[in-house]
């Protein structure tokens, strides 16, 4: 019996080896690419994954789709226990803690002298890490004020201009400010990507987090002061903040908050308005924007990163671009598609155009280093003390800077 | 004698029968045992032994551990700054949490074994939501107390000036507690409810024939009576409330500052969100620890006050 289960084991290890050989020729290759996204969104990307098929009939893209909170969570057990899979979906803040995971594209860029300059700069240096690509952008954003035209005309305010200044935003806070209706609605993102737009830098020369310094202070005291001082905005809670803002807005509470392109085209959905975009307002300095965005890596532990390599150009080429921009669910990182995104998706809201070309215009590197995930929860969990007055921007930022390695 | 003997040989027959058919059945038993002996192996037992090596290391998730010694130990109590507030906010929620419980399941369950009539229809009610998952409730009521939400609406109408709950230090940590005894009272107001019934109708009837007062017979008969259960409910819950999690996952984060950071919700943050599992599987040997020590002290202290009837 033990000879038989001997002779029928060596036979399994045959056959398989067999059929790898033959998979090794031009048999069918499966690629499983990590991917976020809630079920609206499936069909979406199963239609991309259809694409790669259509151009190279022996490949098979399967997206694994997770929620967007799972997936940070599942990616690293899934890359530690060896099963990440081909094509992995990154976004731009994350790739500090996770370009280990990938293969660097350069030297792929090399082999078929691909074009990386039909990329927003900005989104594919967000996708870099120390000067190497590891990923290749499907969308691209900088973050934007959203806010509701119909309230700025009520209260006789012009529009806001490319360059209005803190000043200009504070002070068209403040006058649509009245009774129950806040001018503005805060979270967490703005006390990062409104001081940049003020010229201020949460880092040192070095890449390590300096949030005592007088220029990063001083900003984050000017938007504060909004909540504690002016009653602008609302204090936002630690639990869910990002849901309070937008759904503010919706519902006409709140006429201001910031955001970016990728909840636009649903923010403009969902209100019963006319809905406008502006930059986000500078300091004394000229203008200058951080952007994020999300693209697709390969997986350095993948067993076919040549065929992975031929998906990614399709998931983030031109086709697959236009199908996602015209949908609305993506500002393309690829600048021939973006108007895609202006002209189908996004034109409706005034301005689009316009304010995302004079942003992109002036974007500045989005700086992180491996431990932003952690910034960032801290800044979710402890700005609502500077808000709501129970401690001083300078004491909550002491606080989480003593907190950071 | 040669009774006596027979006996004995009698006797060591049937022993020797009798082990030879535990053998057998203690085989079978084994077999079907094993599905759940691998199942605690592999879930239960190599995870544990696994997170007492990790917390020697400083694995990332990402690439190779690398040991560490103590270092993450002597971090988390002599370098950390959230350390102490968070042990001490995990104290205060426990202390709270549990000391309201058991007044409030206890007193339900008095008012509910008074009752002449619904006494089932009100056990269910309370005990709805216990079998309620514990994240949506944590959603539920944090969309209550939102800022401008349900609750601020409610204050706001009837001219109580009250901060919102969740962006406040002080009341944050009640929010939390408020939530938490709505969902865990219902289990032991039906717990302590069964053992009230438990109590012979005799011991109480002799009890009112000499005169005792309806208070006398509560705190000198059936309290001392359902002691028991009374110490079960404490020591379960005692040790659920140190591991709180969920409300604060969904409600707080830990926020506002680190008014509701306890060691649960700290063990997620450094471990799924900062990636640090070595560090944080210190941090959760230290809040085994706790919860050891703290029921070993219950154990002891029962000996004051739990009745047993033999």
């Amino acid at each position: 019996m033990k000879l038989s289960l001997i002779l029928a084991t060596a036979a399994l290890v045959g056959t398989s080896a067999f059929a790898m050989q033959v998979q090794a020729q031009d048999a069918p290759v499966n690629l499983t690419w990590q991917m976020w996204g809630d079920q609206s969104d499936q069909a979406l990307w199963q239609s991309l994954a259809d694409l790669v098929t259509q151009e190279y009939p022996n490949i098979k893209v399967t997206p694994q789709i997770s929620g967007w909170t799972d997936y940070w969570t599942r990616l690293p057990v899934l890359a530690s226990s060896g099963e990440i899979g081909d094509i992995v979906a990154m976004q731009s803040m994350r790739m500090p803690s996770f370009y280990s995971i990938l293969e660097p594209l350069d030297a792929h860029f090399a082999t078929d002298s691909f074009d990386i300059k039909a990329f927003e700069p900005s989104i594919v240096s967000g996708l870099s890490h120390d000067g190497a690509v590891y990923g290749l952008p499907y969308d691209v954003g900088p973050w934007l004020v959203f806010y509701n035209r119909d309230m700025f005309k009520a209260a006789g305010l012009a529009e806001p201009a490319m360059d209005w200044t803190f000043d200009d935003f504070k002070a068209a806070a403040d006058k649509l400010t009245s009774g129950d209706k806040f001018g503005y609605a805060t979270q967490a993102f703005d006390y990062i990507a409104g001081p940049v737009a003020m010229g201020a830098e949460y880092f040192n020369d070095s890449n390590q987090f300096d949030l005592t310094n007088a220029g990063y202070t001083a900003a984050v005291g000017k938007y504060v002061d909004l909540t504690a001082v002016d009653k602008a905005s609302p204090v936002f809670a630690s639990g869910a903040s990002a849901v309070q803002a937008s759904g503010r807005f919706a519902s006409g509470n709140a006429a201001m908050y910031i955001d970016g392109p990728w909840s636009m085209i649903s923010a403009a959905k969902g209100a019963s308005f006319e809905m406008g975009i502006a930059p986000l307002p500078r300091g004394d300095g000229p203008s200058r924007f951080i952007t994020a965005g999300s693209g697709f890596g390969i997986a350095a532990a993948g067993q076919h990163k040549e065929e992975a390599y031929k998906a990614l150009q399709v998931l983030t080429g031109p086709k697959a671009a236009e199908i996602l921009a015209s949908a609305g669910r993506a500002l393309p990182g690829r600048l021939a598609e973006q108007h895609f995104w202006y002209d189908v998706a996004a034109k409706d809201v005034k301005g689009t155009r316009e304010t995302l070309e004079y942003s992109f215009a002036h974007a500045t590197p989005f700086r992180l280093n491996d431990t932003w995930n952690e910034f960032e929860n801290l800044i979710t969990q402890y700005m609502p003390l500077a808000l709501n007055g129970d401690n001083t921007t300078d004491g909550v930022l002491a606080d989480i800077q003593s907190q950071l390695p | 004698m040669a009774v006596v003997e027979r006996i004995a040989a009698t006797r060591a027959v049937t022993r020797k029968r009798k082990n030879r058919l535990d053998r057998g059945e203690g085989r079978t038993a084994f077999f079907f045992l094993l599905p759940s002996l691998i199942g605690v192996t592999l879930f239960l037992v190599v995870p544990i032994i696994a997170s007492v090596v990790l917390s020697f290391t400083n694995w990332k998730l990402l690439g190779q551990p690398q040991f560490v010694g103590f270092a993450n130990y002597i971090k988390l109590f002599t370098a950390d700054p959230q350390f102490w507030p968070v042990v001490r906010n995990t104290l205060f929620f426990t202390f709270e949490y549990l000391v309201l419980n058991i007044i409030i399941s206890l007193g339900l369950a008095v008012w509910i074994s008074s009752l002449k009539m619904g006494q089932r229809w009100f056990r269910v009610i309370f005990f709805l939501p216990t079998f309620t998952p514990g994240i949506a409730v944590a959603i539920v009521w944090m969309l209550i107390f939102a800022p401008g939400g349900f609750f601020d609406f409610v204050t706001g109408s009837l001219a109580i000036h009250l901060p919102n709950l969740l962006t406040d230090q002080k009341l944050a940590m009640q929010a939390v507690i408020i939530v938490s005894l709505w969902a865990g009272v219902g289990y032991n107001t039906v717990l302590f409810n069964a053992a009230l019934d438990m109590v012979p109708a005799s011991y109480m009837e002799a009890a009112r024939i000499d005169g005792a007062s309806a208070w006398d017979r509560f705190w000198k008969i059936r309290l001392p009576l359902i002691s028991p259960t009374l110490f079960f409910g404490t020591v379960m819950t005692a040790i659920t409330s140190l591991q709180v999690f969920d409300q604060i996952y969904v409600m707080t984060r830990g926020g506002p500052g680190s008014a509701t950071a306890t060691l649960g919700y700290s063990i997620f943050q450094k471990g799924f969100q900062n990636f640090q599992m070595g560090y944080a599987s210190s941090i959760a040997w230290v809040m085994f620890a706790m919860i050891m020590a703290l029921t070993a002290f219950q154990f002891w202290l029962q000996r004051k006050w739990v009745h047993y009837d033999n």
